[in-house]
């Protein structure tokens, strides 16, 4: 619960971080000039800051390394993920640039509050850790004079993406779904997820123009990517595959803890694929699957429907012997929500206090559960649920209706403008999740607006509100507390 | 201008080389004798099968990787037979690039000898491989190969055993074994390969093997004649 609880007041600050990020990350290299730190210096600084997770030895496996993913870099291996050289070490500039911005969709931090002296001297602490890799000065990667998007640089981009064949890793929409995925291993022999270009706030070396470009031009050390430089038909195409890349998703997550769910006159339509912008959020200190779903909600008098969408890489049925699960998501709500009851266990509830599952399962369908624990699901015998799900490109599109009230005491009776307490839950089976090993979100709400009455208005899907929910990974804390039952 | 002295120097540098190179070959063809390596593998291939998910008209439905390939009479295949740390060996460079190719999603030769120098890297299969190399010695390199481009010219310059992989197709596996001095070979299907023109005395004679690992024997070579060593690998 607590880690759950610790971990969304940074993300809600992060909200509006990109922005400022961004924009220190164009400012910056302009501005500072490389200077050299004093390795003595920086290795107080160091053993306060960064061995706690990076290790004093800088082998990465300091104490706090176990419980990170990806974990910490390895100094000693003089490699790194982010630099802008043509060659296999990074610039000292890189170096002080990761430690000022830290890395998106990692546990690594901003450091921007330490003086600027002090982060020139880590760099140079950090570099002695593999000294002989750092013997020689590294060349700069040059990249071609830029290009600046437009619709044309991104349909060229386009063109680009498929012949050099991006889709075999990132997806055909860049959803990191690509055939070649489920095969990656970085450098070490660990499996290794290509970046979904869709969700451009989680780029390791951040996301400018300038930034994605010297990515495809210099490549992404350690991993699988490959450098691009002298791979394009011409060297704008960089630029044009940076705009194309850029094109792919919003610039930044918009996230909410309000679903609000629209009143509409007559049939709800329940088409998966109506198209609406995706969107949202930083985990921070883990690396689950599926990190965001996006969330719309309508009602009219007789029923309520929810539309979800998600990213999965990996369209999954059950297959134990392969250590594939069925893919699966579901709502999570209180059974009774007319009663002041204090809100269930938000991990699926406990014995005193269970909750209802309003879910989907690859093979089986929408279902309808009550469950006093995550080891604990009952079935609810005759479903009152239907949906509709489509799968494309590494993304699911989920359209699950039930009726708006029931007078099973196990299945809430949904009311406008009640708050009401939702939580969601989805499984990457393809990634071996089952059970408590899945991806979630603490209690969010739920509000059902209220119909005007004077005027009769039908809110078409296109239009309503979509709210994204972060998920969570609390693999951990879910076994914990299995194990502790 | 500083440039064009340099390709220059460089010219004249090769040129001298392979003049050295043909004057050495052609010395020790009267002052040299052969090797004649055999190797053998008692143990069973170790074969891989591999399911395609992708690139089928190109790579095949299956592939079948030899991670340990063994021809008749357990003659063991893509071993680099060497003369190691030898006495009297000249260091050479490449005279003119080396060929690695990529086709039916396979690197061609699978082990691939070369001395320091120049490498051409075909892409037959005209879709997307990354040249991924894993070495301590060279640079290493990690560059895509689009279906449009047809070679890539890259160096290695240091000897060592390179690893070299493609991500897009996680079974292509090769190795380029960059040697200080012309005198090695590569076995074929009979575990056997000659190497020619070796330096007279005694000489040590080195075999590796990717998953078998090293093994070494001593030998005296004899002007003029033709020395066998055998050796047999285990696992
Ligand atoms: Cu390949």
């Amino acid at each position: 619960m607590t880690p759950v609880a610790t971990r969304r007041r940074p993300r809600t600050a992060w909200s509006v971080g990109p922005l400022a990020v961004l924009l220190v990350v164009i400012t910056v290299p302009a501005l500072v000039w490389a200077r050299a730190g004093d390795a003595n210096a920086g290795k107080a600084v160091y053993e306060r800051k960064c061995s706690l997770c990076h290790g004093e030895k800088g082998d990465g496996k300091g104490p706090g390394a176990e419980r990170l993913d990806p974990r910490p870099r390895d100094f000693t291996s003089g490699l790194y993920k982010v630099r802008t050289t043509a060659d296999k070490i990074p610039s000292d500039q890189d170096l002080f640039n990761v430690i000022t911005h830290g890395m998106p969709g990692t546990s690594m931090p901003t450091w921007a509050v330490l003086p600027e002296r002090d982060r020139w001297n880590l760099v140079a602490y950090v570099k002695s850790f593999a000294a002989e890799k750092f013997k020689e000065q590294p060349k700069p990667q040059e990249l071609p004079r830029e290009v600046s998007s437009s619709a044309e640089s991104i349909k060229r981009g386009k063109e680009m993406y498929e012949a050099i064949e991006c889709n075999k890793c990132h997806g055909a929409a860049g959803r990191a779904d690509g055939p070649s995925m489920p095969e990656l291993k970085d450098e070490w022999g660990n499996a290794i997820r290509p970046a979904n270009l869709t969700k451009r706030w989680k780029f390791r070396g951040g996301s400018s123009r300038t930034d994605v470009a010297m990515r495809l031009a210099a490549g992404v050390l350690g991993t699988p990517m490959p450098s691009f430089i002298d791979s394009v038909e011409k060297p704008d195409d960089i630029w044009h595959l940076t705009s194309y890349v850029l094109s792919l998703g919003p610039e930044s997550p918009n996230y909410a803890t309000l679903v609000s769910v629209g009143a509409v006159d007559g049939a709800i339509p329940d088409d998966p694929n109506a198209d609406f912008c995706q969107v949202i959020v930083d985990p921070r200190n883990f690396n689950p699957s599926i990190d965001l779903m996006a969330v719309r909600a309508v009602y009219n008098g007789s029923e309520i429907a929810f539309h979800l969408t998600w990213d999965d890489p990996t369209r999954s049925v059950a297959d134990p012997g392969k250590n594939v699960f069925a893919d699966a998501v579901s709502l999570q709500f209180p059974p009774r929500l007319q009663a002041e009851t204090e809100r269930p266990y938000f991990l699926m509830g406990d014995s005193g206090n269970p909750v209802y599952l309003l879910g989907w399962e690859a093979g089986k369908g929408v279902t309808e559960a009550n469950a006093s624990g995550p080891d604990k699901v009952t079935p609810i015998a005759g479903s009152e649920a239907t949906g509709r799900i489509v799968f494309q490109d590494g993304q699911y599109r989920l359209v699950m209706k039930r009726p708006l009230a029931s007078k099973d005491p196990n299945r809430p009776s949904f009311e406008p403008a009640r708050f009401t307490p939702i939580a969601f839950h989805a499984r990457d089976g393809g990634a071996g999740e089952t059970g408590p090993k899945m991806s979630l979100t603490s209690w969010y709400y739920l509000r059902l607006e209220e119909p005007q009455s004077n005027r009769r208005f039908v809110v078409p899907p296109l239009v309503t509100l979509v709210t994204v929910v972060a998920m969570l990974m609390i693999v951990r804390a879910a076994n914990r507390r299995t194990a502790d039952n | 201008m500083r440039r064009v002295f340099g390709m220059g120097i460089a010219v004249a540098l090769v040129a001298a080389v392979a003049a050295f190179v043909g004057v050495l070959s052609r010395a020790t063809a009267q002052g040299g004798g052969t090797i004649e390596a055999d190797v053998k593998y008692n143990g069973a291939p170790m074969i891989e099968t591999i399911k395609v998910n992708k690139d089928v008209e190109q790579c095949g439905k299956e592939k079948k990787i030899g991670k340990i390939s063994v021809g008749p009479n357990k003659g063991l295949l893509n071993a680099v037979v060497s003369v190691a740390d030898a006495k009297g060996v000249t260091t050479a460079k490449a005279a003119k690039p080396v060929v690695l190719d990529q086709k039916g999603c396979e690197f061609h030769p699978p082990v691939l000898g070369m001395l320091p120098g120049e490498i051409e890297v075909l892409n037959s299969d005209g879709i997307l491989h990354n040249i991924h190399t894993f070495s301590t010695a060279n640079p290493t390199l990690n560059k895509a190969q689009p279906k449009f481009k047809k070679v890539m010219r890259e160096k290695f310059e240091k000897p060592e055993y390179i690893r070299v992989q493609c991500d897009v197709h996680s079974w292509m596996l090769g190795w380029i074994a960059v040697m200080p001095h012309p005198y090695f070979g590569i076995t074929d299907d009979r575990g056997v390969t000659k190497i020619e023109n070796v330096p007279a005395g005694k000489q040590t004679i080195e075999v590796w093997h990717p998953v078998l690992g090293t093994q070494k024997k001593e030998v005296e070579v004899k002007t003029g004649q033709t020395t066998k060593v055998a050796f047999e690998l285990k696992k």
